[in-house]
C-alpha cells in the first residue's frame, strides 16, 4: 500500500521551453496548415504551434507527426527563422521513474461524437454543429473572436435550435446514463446569446431539464425570462433546405401531444460525456474495475467515493462519473485530503478480517488470484499463492472458493460457519428458513425492517458473512445436508458491493449451485437469491415472507431425499497391493 | 454482439428472454416479480417466452 514506482514518458517538445519567447516567427514560416484541435477545428495550426493560449509553458511545440520531416530534415524553414535556436529536432522522448506513496486518477472525459445518430444530421449539414463547437464560436479566443456566425455563410444566426440528451440517457446507442452537465451548459449558453445578442430566438428541446445544484434552479428561471422557449421533446428528423441553408426540425411536443416542426437558422447538438477512452491501459496498470456506463468504480459510492479499491489509489473528476466543475473540484480536495492522510500516517491500520493461506495444503491452482476483487493474492503457475494482507479486504471469496480448504479467513472460518449451520438447524430443521445475509447490507436490511416494526415470519434463521462472496457452495450444500427446506443468499445490490464486485462470484456460485441441485432431483427453486440493501427493510420483509411461502411447499419427503443425496459418500479404501517378490 | 439468452426467476418461475452484450455486468432482476433468483438457463432445456 502507498508504494508505487510510476515511470512517466516526457513528450519530446523538438523546441526548448527555457529560450523559447514565443515570438511566433517560426510558425509564420511554416508551410503545415493542419485543423487546430483546440478550436475544434474550426481553424487551422501550424506543425509548430502553442496547443492554446493558456498553455503553460508558454512555448511552442513541434508535432513531429504533422512536420515535413526532420530525417532528414525537409523543410527546416522554422529553424532557420528562430533567432534564439531553441528548436532541437533531435529532441527525444524522457523516460522519467519516479517512488510515490499516493496516485490520484484525474484523466478527465472524451465527448460523444454524435455522427452516429444520422437522425440529426451532423457533419451533414454544415450548420448543424455540437455544444463544444458553439463555445468555441462564442469564445473571444476563439476562430471569430467571439462574434457568433453560422458556419455556412458566415452570417449571425436569429433563430437557434438547441437539442439535449444527445449521446445520454439513450439506451440504443449504449449510453443510458445522465452526462450530468449538458441541461446547465445548454441554460448558460442561451443566457450567453440573450446578454450578447437579445434578437436571437432561442429554443430548447428537452426530455428533462435537470437543474438541481445551487442557484440552478434560479439560472433556468432567468434563462425563460429571458425568452429562450423550451419544448419537452426530441427532434426525430432534422432537414435542410438547399437553398437557405436553414433547418427543419420535427418535434412531438410531449406537453400538448403534437407534432411540429421547427425552422432554425442553427441547431446546436448538446452532446454528453463518455468516458476517457485510453482507460483501459490504465485499468489494467492500476487493478481499477469499472461501472456498465465504463467510468472508474469507486470503492463505495456513500462511504469511500473518492477512493479506488487499489490503496493508495484516488479519483477526481469525470473519470469516475459524470459531474459539473464545481463537484469536480470538491473531489479534487477530498482526493488530495486522502492522499495526505496517507501519506502522513505513520502506522496503516489494515482489517483484522484477512485471509490466510495453509502453504502445505496450497494446491497452486490460482484460482483465489482469479477471484480477488483486490488483486490482493500473489501467484504464478507451479507457486504456492501468497496473500498481501495490507491489499486484503477481507470478503472471504477466495476462501469460498478454494476447494481443498487451504484458505482460512481470519474471524470468519469455516468451521465456525459449519458449527452456526449445525446448531441452527439441530431442532426442527424443517420449520426454519435459513438464510446467509451479507454484513453490510441485507443484515442491516434485516436491522432496518426490526427497527421499522415490519412483520415478516419468524421462522427465519440468518448467518451473517462479511460478503456473500463468503458463502462457499459447501455451506449451502451443508444446510440443505442439515434438512433446512429452503436456503437464502443474500447480498448488496450491485452497485453497492462493499468489497469492489465481489457478489459476481456469489452468482456463479448460486448459479452453479441450481445446476447441481438440480442434477441431484433436488428442486433448485429451494436455494434463493436476493439482494437487499440496507435501506430496504421493506424488502427484507417481503422476501423473508417469500421464503416462508416456499418453505410451506417444501414436504418431509423432499427433505429427506436431498439429504440422503447430498449424504456424504463412504471414501473407498484403497486395496493394500500385494508385495511382488522379485526373482534375484 | 449482443445475443438473446433465456432466464428463469426461481421465485415465480416466469422465463423470458434478454439481450446480453458481451462481458456486461448487469444486476438482474425478474421482469414480473423483481425477484434477484435469476437463474440463466442454458440453450438447451429452456423454453423461450413463455412462462415456466
Amino acid at each position: 500500500m502507498g508504494n508505487f514506482t510510476v515511470t512517466i514518458r516526457k513528450k519530446a517538445r523538438y523546441v526548448d521551453p527555457t529560450r523559447c519567447n514565443s515570438c511566433g516567427e517560426c510558425a509564420k514560416v511554416c508551410p503545415v496548415v493542419k485543423p487546430d484541435e483546440y478550436q475544434m477545428g474550426l481553424s487551422s495550426r501550424k506543425a509548430i504551434y502553442i496547443p492554446f493560449p493558456q498553455a503553460v509553458p508558454c512555448s511552442y511545440i513541434l508535432n513531429m507527426d504533422d512536420c515535413l520531416g526532420n530525417n532528414p530534415i525537409a523543410c527546416g524553414k522554422c529553424a532557420e527563422v528562430c533567432e534564439k535556436e531553441c528548436i532541437n529536432y533531435d529532441d527525444q522522448d524522457e523516460l522519467v521513474t519516479r517512488e510515490v506513496g499516493a496516485v490520484i486518477v484525474a484523466i478527465g472525459l472524451d465527448v460523444y461524437d454524435p455522427t452516429e445518430m444520422d437522425e440529426y444530421g451532423y457533419t451533414r449539414f454544415e450548420n448543424v454543429i455540437t455544444s463544444m463547437e458553439f463555445e468555441r464560436l462564442i469564445c473571444a479566443g476563439g476562430p471569430t473572436g467571439g462574434h457568433f456566425v453560422r458556419p455556412s455563410d458566415r452570417k449571425r444566426p436569429k433563430r437557434i435550435g438547441f437539442i439535449q440528451c444527445v449521446g445520454s440517457r439513450n439506451p440504443e446507442i449504449g449510453r443510458p446514463y445522465c452526462s450530468n452537465i449538458c441541461c446547465m451548459n445548454t441554460i448558460k449558453d442561451s443566457l450567453l446569446l440573450a446578454d450578447h445578442y437579445p434578437d436571437i430566438e432561442c429554443t430548447v428541446f428537452y426530455q428533462d431539464i435537470r437543474a438541481f445544484g445551487k442557484s440552478f434552479e434560479d439560472m433556468f428561471q432567468r434563462s425563460k425570462e429571458a425568452g429562450t422557449r423550451y419544448i419537452r421533446g426530441l427532434p426525430g428528423d432534422i432537414t435542410e433546405d438547399p437553398q437557405t441553408r436553414n433547418l427543419t426540425l420535427t418535434v412531438e411536443n410531449t406537453t400538448t401531444g403534437a407534432l411540429q416542426r421547427h425552422e432554425f437558422d442553427m441547431v446546436i447538438l448538446s452532446v454528453g460525456v463518455v468516458p476517457p477512452r485510453d482507460r483501459d491501459k490504465l485499468s489494467s496498470l492500476l487493478t481499477l474495475s469499472k461501472t456498465s456506463d465504463g467510468f472508474f468504480m469507486e470503492t463505495h459510492p456513500k462511504l469511500k467515493p473518492v477512493d479506488a479499491p487499489t490503496r493508495g489509489v484516488y479519483f477526481a473528476g469525470f473519470c469516475e462519473a459524470p459531474k459539473d466543475i464545481k463537484d469536480s473540484v470538491c473531489q479534487a480536495g477530498a482526493a488530495a485530503s486522502r492522499a495526505g492522510a496517507l501519506l502522513n500516517a505513520r502506522q496503516i491500520k489494515v482489517e483484522a478480517v484477512t485471509s490466510v493461506i495453509n502453504a502445505s495444503a496450497c494446491k497452486k491452482c490460482g484460482l483465489c488470484a482469479a477471484v480477488c476483487p483486490y488483486g490482493a493474492i500473489k501467484w504464478q503457475k507451479g507457486e504456492v499463492a501468497v496473500v498481501i494482507e495490507a491489499a486484503c479486504a477481507g470478503c472471504g471469496s477466495c476462501g469460498a472458493t478454494c476447494k481443498f480448504g487451504a484458505i482460512t479467513m481470519r474471524h470468519f472460518t469455516d468451521a465456525q460457519y459449519f458449527a452456526q449451520i449445525r446448531a441452527i438447524l439441530a431442532d426442527k430443521p424443517q420449520e426454519k428458513v435459513f438464510a446467509f445475509a451479507c454484513n453490510w447490507c441485507s443484515y442491516a436490511g434485516g436491522d432496518m425492517a426490526g427497527i421499522s416494526r415490519m412483520q415478516y415470519p419468524a421462522t427465519n434463521r440468518l448467518v451473517r458473512t462479511m460478503c456473500s462472496a463468503r458463502v462457499s457452495e459447501e455451506m449451502v450444500l451443508e444446510a440443505f445436508r442439515c434438512g433446512a427446506p429452503v436456503v437464502l443468499v443474500s447480498g448488496c445490490h450491485y452497485a453497492d458491493c462493499h468489497y469492489i464486485n465481489a457478489n459476481r462470484q456469489t452468482v456463479k456460485r448460486v448459479q452453479r449451485l441450481w445446476d447441481r441441485l438440480e442434477k441431484l432431483g433436488i428442486r433448485p427453486e429451494r436455494l434463493q437469491l436476493e439482494w437487499i440493501s440496507a435501506a430496504e427493510g421493506l424488502k427484507f420483509a417481503k422476501v423473508m415472507r417469500q421464503m416462508e411461502e416456499l418453505r410451506q411447499t417444501v414436504t418431509m419427503e423432499e427433505i429427506e431425499h436431498t439429504m440422503q443425496a447430498l449424504a456424504p459418500k463412504p471414501k473407498r479404501e484403497k486395496k493394500e497391493q500385494e508385495p511382488v517378490e522379485v526373482e534375484a | 454482439m449482443a445475443t438473446r439468452e433465456t432466464f428463469k426467476c426461481m421465485m415465480c418461475g416466469h422465463v423470458y428472454q434478454e439481450s446480453v452484450e458481451p462481458g456486461e455486468d448487469k444486476e438482474r432482476s425478474c421482469p414480473k416479480c423483481r425477484s434477484n433468483s435469476i437463474r440463466h438457463l442454458k440453450a438447451a432445456g429452456a423454453d423461450a417466452g413463455k412462462d415456466g
